[in-house]
């Protein structure tokens, strides 16, 4: 795959190299302007990418978040009925996979320089836009013009949001040289998502983008109500565990004590009634 | 009879349907979602399963879950209370994880077909394995051994099993090793060390494995100890695996073997670290190895059958399938094409069969290819949209040109017929090279698989000459049916077959009969005839991360994203070859979005 080798070649240049990062860097395009929310949180953002142990972290999420969606734009391509659209879900899957790669390369080069290979600390996982793919669309459910509006909302936020970490990676060229090459990508993306979605439904275009907002939005709330009911859930299982369970405990040391190591009789086959579940 | 069998909600989940005693179809569910090792309830299977068979959900006798849910929520809860207190930080996961879903698989089942309660039934995990392995194997009488990571408690057992010939069927195990105590974990554990994916990839460590020396065999020995009673049991003071869900090896276990490698990091097996590496996949594989071997000798001289029928996980382990075929004492050893958790799905419907309902015996047609059929008209259509080059064909003209192709070092995927059930190739969804350098085997890591140059590639090669490239034992045919052994290439040969000579000179063989794949077998044949050795490289059609392709869209698709230069499917042949059109159109597309 030419583009595969090409993401090789561009990792390497991208680790050593600073002509590539220069020439590119200081190209502001009118679709990277982040959103006044992404705007506001650019402390935060700076705070998290500051660390090498965060930002490794959260590039190695990017890169499998990056490589699911690749998936999904894959699955897309291979269950539309539109050559075209086939083509250049291809291409967009393709694009999604070397992004996943950069991700993956350029965390691999800091865990290299890194003096822990551990993760720990504050993640800030459930804050990561997209969770797995395309925040878990069911592509095999979705019309075309669903998921080209959907395409085209998802991939601008993501220029959004990549356009601040790029702009809080002063400190991290080569990484902010991943961002660079990723946002050049999405300009791409972003532009064939919204005119293939005015030919596809050339009336209707504008309300399949309500309804793709609305539909994210429904999604996020369900993410963070997931999220927290997660761990609310967490938090009275871990009370539980620690009020309740304690003599249980003991009666389960107790009782594995008493086993001896090696073979134990296997329950007669037969014997157990189908019906049963334990 | 209509019995559906599930497998689901570990990994690789599945679906089977017996219609009368005998399977109609077996699909994995990752075959249709497209999600590597898919564990979800497999509705798409099932509806594939049904569709297949033409009948509605209501038809079906019985549905049988492949293991007891409960009791596997009692092993997780009573490993919980086990490793209490430093088992809180796993201890909401597993229940949040258990109590979700997992527990109420009645209710999910029925809520899912809309069958009632009472039609629903649950086997074993290892009964599940066993019935997989001993009542789709060609024989009557044998021992049975199956051995995986972990079911409901066991992770190991021994048994029999007896088909009287169109009467009732017996499957006994004798014993069972029970959680924590498993070589399935055991060996998940070096896959993790070794920065592979657990459950997906432990056949990454047997491939390094013969890249390194078992100079680490001691220390392994110190994780895992053979009891007096001829089990083993594992020293879990260097596991992680039964209190967290975090990490599976503990420190002590880092202070015996080192730093673990950083998955990101690529192995090269010719710097200190990465020879470490590969010796220790080659410690814990003799480990595993040696251990087999003893407890399935001791089987053999308990039962004093001539058959073993493996199941398991751990049974796609071909170097141990060899050394259990060499030395265990059994004459022959049989492994089904999906030994691992996919399989228990067939192993659960046969067993509520023959032996819960007592239906007499009924052979089991003997190949892998249960799953939804190629369309080779519909990989035309697409090619043609695109602009490639395709044309339809008749075998006799078909054949001849794909031999020609491979010959001159084209790189073929191969779509035909019915999709295999289980992780091989096995003629139906390969792709396929000459298997005679270094450079094929290089090129398709590097251009294609984009995986791992460490890994080796396998050949496949009909029956009857088989023994003239690979020094198979007569037994070892049946292993190399489904890809299950692995045997020595013959040295004169080895220079001639470089691309499927792994390091150690040996190589994952596939005996082909005629009657199993025939297009495949005569494209061998006429290969053979152009080239004067009939072997093919053979490896799964799929990419890196990927399924295996099912239908000819998927593998249009993979076709298109890697450097393979010809796709047949059926009686289609493309090749990549875009017209102007194509292009232009797309090109326009770019043009304007810039």
């Amino acid at each position: 795959m030419n583009k595969n080798s090409r993401s090789n070649k561009l990792v390497t240049n991208l680790i050593s190299g600073r002509e590539y990062i220069d020439s590119g860097m200081n190209s502001a395009r009118p679709h990277e302007r982040p959103t006044a929310l992404d705007r506001m949180l650019t402390p935060l953002h700076r705070w998290i990418w500051r660390d090498t142990e965060r930002r490794i972290h959260k590039l190695l999420r990017f890169g499998e978040t990056e490589t699911d969606g690749g998936r999904d734009i894959l699955r897309a391509s291979e269950l539309t009925s539109d050559p075209l659209l086939r083509r250049l879900y291809l291409e967009h899957a393709i694009d999604e996979f070397r992004h996943g790669v950069l991700f993956r390369h350029r965390a691999a080069a800091l865990l290299k320089v890194s003096a822990s290979q551990r993760h720990s600390g504050f993640q800030g996982d459930w804050l990561a836009p997209g969770g797995h793919g395309l925040d878990d669309l069911q592509v095999d459910r979705e019309s075309d013009t669903d998921m080209l509006a959907f395409l085209h909302l998802s991939e601008k936020a993501a220029a959004s949001r990549f356009t601040v970490y790029r702009d809080v990676m002063e400190h991290d060229l080569p990484t902010r040289a991943v961002f660079e090459e990723i946002l050049h990508d999405e300009t791409f993306h972003m532009g064939y998502t919204l005119t293939q979605l005015a030919r596809v439904e050339p009336r209707r275009h504008k309300h399949h983008l309500w309804r793709a907002r609305f539909s994210r939005l429904w999604k996020a709330y369900l993410r963070l109500a997931t999220g927290f009911a997660g761990i609310v859930g967490s938090i009275v299982l871990t009370i539980q565990y620690f009020v309740l369970l304690p003599p249980f405990a003991w009666l389960a040391k107790r009782a594995e004590r008493r086993e001896t190591p090696g073979w134990s009789v296997a329950p007669l086959d037969g014997s157990a009634s189908l019906d049963r579940q334990y | 009879m209509n019995i559906l069998g599930i497998s689901a909600h570990y990994h690789d989940s599945a679906a089977a349907l017996l219609v009368d005693g005998v399977p109609v179809c077996a699909v994995q569910e990752e075959r249709l979602s497209r999600h590597k090792g898919d564990s979800a309830f497999p509705l798409l299977a099932i509806e594939s399963c049904l569709e297949h068979a033409g009948i509605e959900p209501d038809e079906l006798d019985a549905v049988v879950f492949y293991e007891r849910p409960l009791l596997k929520f009692d092993r997780i809860l009573t490993s919980a209370l086990r490793a209490f207190p430093h088992s809180w930080r796993a201890f909401p996961k597993a229940m949040k994880n258990s109590l979700g879903e997992k527990v109420w698989m009645r209710g999910i089942i029925s809520s899912h077909l809309s069958v009632p309660g009472r039609k629903i039934l649950f086997t074993e995990h290892h009964q599940s394995h066993a019935a997989a392995a001993f009542l789709t194997a060609p024989t009557h009488r044998a021992a049975i051994m199956t051995a995986d990571a972990v079911g409901e408690w066991a992770t190991f057992s021994v048994g029999y099993g007896e088909r009287g010939r169109n009467g009732p069927t017996t499957i006994r195990r004798f014993r069972e090793i029970r959680f924590p105590h498993s070589l399935g974990m055991l060996y998940s554990t070096f896959t993790a060390y070794l920065g592979f994916k657990v459950n997906e990839d432990e056949y990454k460590v047997m491939g390094l494995a013969a890249y390194g020396r078992p100079t680490l065999v001691e220390q392994v020995r110190k994780l895992i100890r053979r009891t007096p009673d001829g089990g083993f049991a594992l020293d879990l003071d260097y596991f992680e695996f039964h209190t967290s869900a975090r990490r599976s090896y503990s420190s002590r276990f880092v202070e015996l073997f080192g730093s673990p490698r950083n998955p990101y990091d690529p192995i090269d097996v010719d710097t200190a670290e990465g020879r470490r590496f590969a010796d220790c996949a080659a410690s814990v594989q003799r480990v595993l190895e040696d251990t087999l071997v003893e407890i399935a000798r001791a089987l053999h001289d308990e039962t004093g059958l001539p058959d073993l029928c493996l199941g398991g996980g751990v049974a796609l382990n071909g170097v141990a399938n060899a050394r259990l075929l060499a030395e265990s004492g059994f004459e022959r050893v049989f492994v089904p094409p999906a030994p691992g958790d996919a399989g228990c799905a067939i192993g659960a419907a046969l067993y509520a069969d023959r032996v819960h309902f007592g239906n007499p015996d009924r052979d089991v047609p003997d190949h892998p290819f249960w799953g939804p059929s190629v369309d080779g008209s519909e990989l035309a259509r697409l090619a043609r949209e695109d602009g490639h080059c395709s044309e339809e064909c008749l075998d006799d003209t078909l054949i001849p040109q794909v031999a020609a192709d491979l010959a001159s070092d084209r790189i073929v995927g191969w779509m035909d017929g019915a999709l295999e059930f289980g992780p091989r190739a096995l003629g139906h969804r390969c792709i396929l090279a000459a298997p005679h350098t270094i450079e094929t085997r290089d090129r398709l890591n590097r251009e294609i698989k984009y995986r791992e140059p460490f890994r080796p590639f396998a050949p496949v090669v009909p029956i009857d000459v088989a023994g003239r490239y690979f020094n198979i034992p007569p037994a070892g045919t049946r292993l190399a049916r489904f890809m299950s052994g692995v045997f020595p290439v013959r040295p004169e040969w080895r220079s001639q077959l470089q691309a499927i000579t792994h390091v150690d000179g040996t190589a994952r063989v596939q005996a082909l009969e005629p009657e199993m794949a025939p297009r495949l077998h005569a494209l061998l044949v006429a290969y053979g005839e152009r080239t004067g050795i009939p072997v093919l490289l053979n490896t799964s059609f799929n990419l890196a991360g990927e399924p295996i392709v099912n239908r000819a869209i998927e593998g249009y698709s993979t076709f298109l994203r890697c450097n393979i230069d010809v796709l047949v499917a059926g009686g289609t042949r493309v090749t990549k070859r875009k017209s102007a059109m194509a292009r232009t159109q797309l090109d326009k597309v770019k043009e304007e979005v810039a």
